[in-house]
């Protein structure tokens, strides 16, 4: 047995299949991406134990995440928020964390997506189940684990065949097996969901430019939200959901904590749904003037409106910018937020 | 730290270059190594490495008394004081919900209002794992069947090895402390024969357990539903391989890991579903924890000298605490209980019946076994018992009408490998992987090699915990 040659032959083969592979994946149009795992969540979150009460935090669902533009927030404040909203969210367990388990009394920025906020308590149900996920890894992630996120990230960063994305447009070993079909055994309803944004270490997301300029793309996005709102799912909870932020909230004010609301845009079918469902009178409008903070809709100011939206729910990387800038003129005005004095 | 992560290749790249480099002697690479294995489990849970030092002061101080201690009532002093302190641990950490749980539904049945708020308890990584490989240690100093070791060093070493540390193997002292006697370093064949396994044990972990066959379980046994015979038995046959190459990928590992250090640790799987009777499966499953069980377990108990009903109460008890201490659950214990339960009956049958074996009925009889054997992993992975009790429905066809979940390229996926995993178990069973190496031109186990990285290169995800650890 000669392992030397064995092994020679063994890396060569590595090497040649991992480099065909990796070009492969790029000529399907496929780049290197971070993945926004627990992990990369963590770090940021980790952070909001050492902010000042100047410092901003953003918590909410994927049209925070979206629509907040951290660059141009840092360009008009001085300071970038610490993004904290995550796709399919509520925003409540990662509130109450916060309230409950850090010292910061800086301001926090709600995204109210009246589906997702209002949605449930019910600590299984998915708008729950996945926010919490990310808050219990926080606390119980061990050095190890930030050691393995620390040295994935030039990796992640330089391969595209290193990712964690799930779906169809996951190209890993378990999600390419995923992806066969040899007949109609078990159908997932579900219409295949693309991913259509990138994201960077500091968790700010931009809409990939493929969504303003395709389609037939963001038609695929759009027949997934359909889907879901299609679904005989639960009906809004209201009442628990509100009193459980309206309790994380007092106490959060009475350690001089400051809070906004905010309510991004949303377009078309989806619009029509969420006033339907969670109309604005009975649910948004309730929720402020319990609350007594700051809340911003889109609908009550002009230039938070007629802004692009192809899949009905996030606005283009432009228009994020745009509307980061517009909204935070806003605050400014009313004296919500100031910017930083080395501004 | 995981074997299967990016921060252990880079721990382990440190490690090895310290290891060679012509700067430590071997005193300071024992040193080193020791270091490295508080830092490997400290990285999970920092605190947590002092029970291991406890454990290790406790069973040194233990061991040196018995090595020089004549009064019998002393040294089982010694012995018990041992005893206490990592049963001690292994009760309160691993069984103190258990027990609580039980005492107060017994309570409640005997019609006393008791509740308890389950205790806030981490249980330690490995905790089974190395209370047994001390205990080992001194109960084979209490009956003078190995040597006192002779460093502290040596011993805290032979505690704290981390390719083993957490899962196993469950290594005797005789077998490992020596080894740390006199300087190793492996030859460049042993070397890359370790580098070899480690692949193999990454392959069998990554690409076979977690991507090919782990969604399959995991989704079967977490339905909460009635299913179908067909996805019953994918789920369950899915979780039988997800198990083996789990377990046997980690022991694999850190077989490879020490041999790339020139420390030579012993098999703990032999190609265990190609058993034949269940007396020969557990020669070949988990062999560390069964050999443990025979030694500290069985015998003392009574073993087969003193009658066949003590031997076969001596065979339960034995099998029922194995299933305990694979998790503090009583479906664990049922699991126990049914390997008990065909150990006897194959006694029983032995006594009476018997079969030359050839290689037809042998097909026939490792396929019962192995048949028999996947009934046993449903009360091992269910995590309730009317998941368990649905799930034999299911496999037994008396369910009418279960659901289907399972698309049927995955029961295909999952057919297939988990007969190539019978196959190769039957091929390999008088055999071993370093044998057939052997045989193998040099360009062969290079392509499998190759593949098998890229596999695991393309494979790898997040990095899922071994389910062994929990153990």
């Amino acid at each position: 047995m000669n392992l030397k040659h064995s092994v020679l032959i063994g890396l060569l083969i590595t090497v040649i299949a991992l480099i065909t592979w990796e070009i492969y994946w790029r000529n399907q149009g496929f780049t290197p991406t971070l993945d926004d795992n627990e992990a990369l969540w963590a770090v940021q979150r980790a952070k909001v134990d050492n902010l000042s009460k100047e410092d901003v935090v953003l918590v909410g669902s994927s049209r925070v995440h979206f629509d907040i533009q951290l660059d141009e927030w840092e360009k008009k404040m001085g300071e970038k928020p610490i993004q904290l909203a995550a796709g399919g969210c509520s925003p409540l367990p990662v509130f109450h964390d916060i309230v409950n388990n850090s010292s910061f009394n800086g301001t926090i920025l709600v995204g109210v997506t009246p589906g997702l906020f209002f949605s449930t308590t019910f600590p299984k149900a998915q708008p729950w189940a996945w926010p919490q996920a990310r808050v219990d890894y926080f606390h119980n992630r061990t050095y190890a684990q930030q050691l393995n996120h620390f040295f994935s990230l030039p990796l992640q960063n330089s391969f595209t065949f290193i990712s964690e994305t799930e779906g169809v447009d996951g190209i890993n070993l378990k999600e390419l097996l995923m992806k066969v079909h040899i007949n109609d055994r078990v159908v997932d309803p579900m219409p295949p969901f693309h991913t259509f944004e990138e994201i960077r270490l500091d968790r700010n997301v931009r809409m990939l430019k493929r969504m303003e300029t395709d389609t037939a793309f963001a038609n695929t996005v759009k027949r997934v939200w359909k889907f879901f709102m299609s679904g005989e799912g639960p009906p809004p909870d209201k009442k628990a959901t509100m009193s459980f932020f309206l309790s994380d909230l007092e106490k959060f004010k009475a350690r001089g904590g400051k809070v906004i609301l905010l309510r991004c845009p949303s377009d078309g079918y989806l619009r029509d749904f969420e006033n339907n469902v969670t109309p604005r009178a009975t649910f948004w409008d309730e929720l402020v003037q319990k609350a007594n903070v700051p809340a911003y809709h889109f609908e009550d100011y002009t230039q938070l409106q007629n802004l692009t939206i192809p899949e009905w729910s996030h606005l283009t990387a432009d228009d994020a910018d745009i509307f980061t800038n517009e909204f935070l003129d806003i605050l400014i005005k009313d004296q919500v937020l100031n910017p930083s004095k080395s501004n | 730290m995981l074997f299967n992560s990016i921060s252990f290749i880079v721990f382990l790249i440190i490690v090895l270059a310290l290891y060679y480099a012509p700067i430590l002697n071997w005193v300071a690479k024992k040193r080193m190594l020791l270091f490295s294995s508080y830092v490997f489990y400290g990285l999970w849970n920092p605190p947590l490495v002092i029970l291991l030092w406890i454990s290790t002061l406790v069973d040194w101080t233990a061991g040196k008394k018995l090595a020089i201690e004549t009064n019998n009532r002393k040294r089982k002093l010694w012995l018990l004081l041992s005893m206490f302190v990592n049963l001690g641990f292994l009760g309160f950490f691993k069984y103190g919900n258990f027990l609580l749980e039980n005492f107060t539904a017994l309570l409640n049945t005997i019609g006393i209002e008791f509740q308890a708020r389950p205790m806030d308890i981490i249980l330690p990584m490995g905790i089974s794992f190395y209370t047994f490989q001390t205990m080992s240690y001194t109960i084979d100093m209490y009956h003078k069947r190995t040597e006192r070791a002779r460093t502290f060093l040596d011993f805290a070493l032979y505690v704290t090895f981390f390719p083993q540390l957490v899962a196993g193997p469950i290594v005797r002292a005789q077998d490992l402390i020596s080894q740390f006697y006199e300087a190793k370093k492996a030859t460049i064949n042993q070397f890359l024969w370790g580098v070899f396994l480690l692949t193999i044990g990454l392959f069998q972990k990554v690409v076979l357990a977690d991507t090919l066959l782990s969604n399959t379980a995991d989704d079967v046994y977490g339905a909460g539903k009635v299913l179908h015979g067909l996805d019953a038995w994918t789920g369950t046959l899915a979780f039988s391989g997800q198990i083996f190459f789990d377990f046997a990928g980690y022991s694999t590992c850190a077989i490879g890991i020490a041999l790339m250090l020139g420390i030579i640790l012993p098999d703990n799987f032999r190609y265990p579903y190609a058993a034949i009777g269940f007396s020969d499966l557990w020669r070949r499953w988990h062999i560390s924890l069964s050999t443990w069980l025979r030694d500290y377990l069985y015998i003392p108990l009574g073993g087969n000298k003193h009658g066949i009903i003590r031997m076969y109460v001596a065979l339960m008890v034995t099998m029922l605490l194995g299933g305990l201490w694979h998790g503090a659950a009583w479906t664990f214990v049922v699991w126990g209980a049914l390997h008990g339960i065909y150990l006897v009956v194959e006694r029983l049958l032995r006594s009476k019946i018997h079969i030359k074996i050839n290689a037809f009925n042998g097909v026939f009889l490792a396929l019962l076994t192995y048949t028999l054997v996947n009934f046993t992993w449903v009360f091992f992975r269910a995590r309730e018992f009317s998941t368990a009790k649905n799930m034999i429905a299911s496999m037994l066809f008396i369910n009418d009408g279960g659901e289907k979940i399972v698309p049927s390229f995955d029961i295909l996926k999952v057919f297939v490998l988990i007969t190539l995993l019978f196959i190769c178990h039957w091929m390999m069973r008088n055999t071993s992987m370093k044998e057939v190496s052997l045989k193998t031109p040099a360009w062969v186990l290079g392509v499998v090699w190759g593949i098998m990285l890229f596999l695991i290169a393309i494979s790898q995800g997040s990095g899922e915990q071994f389910i062994y650890f929990q153990f």
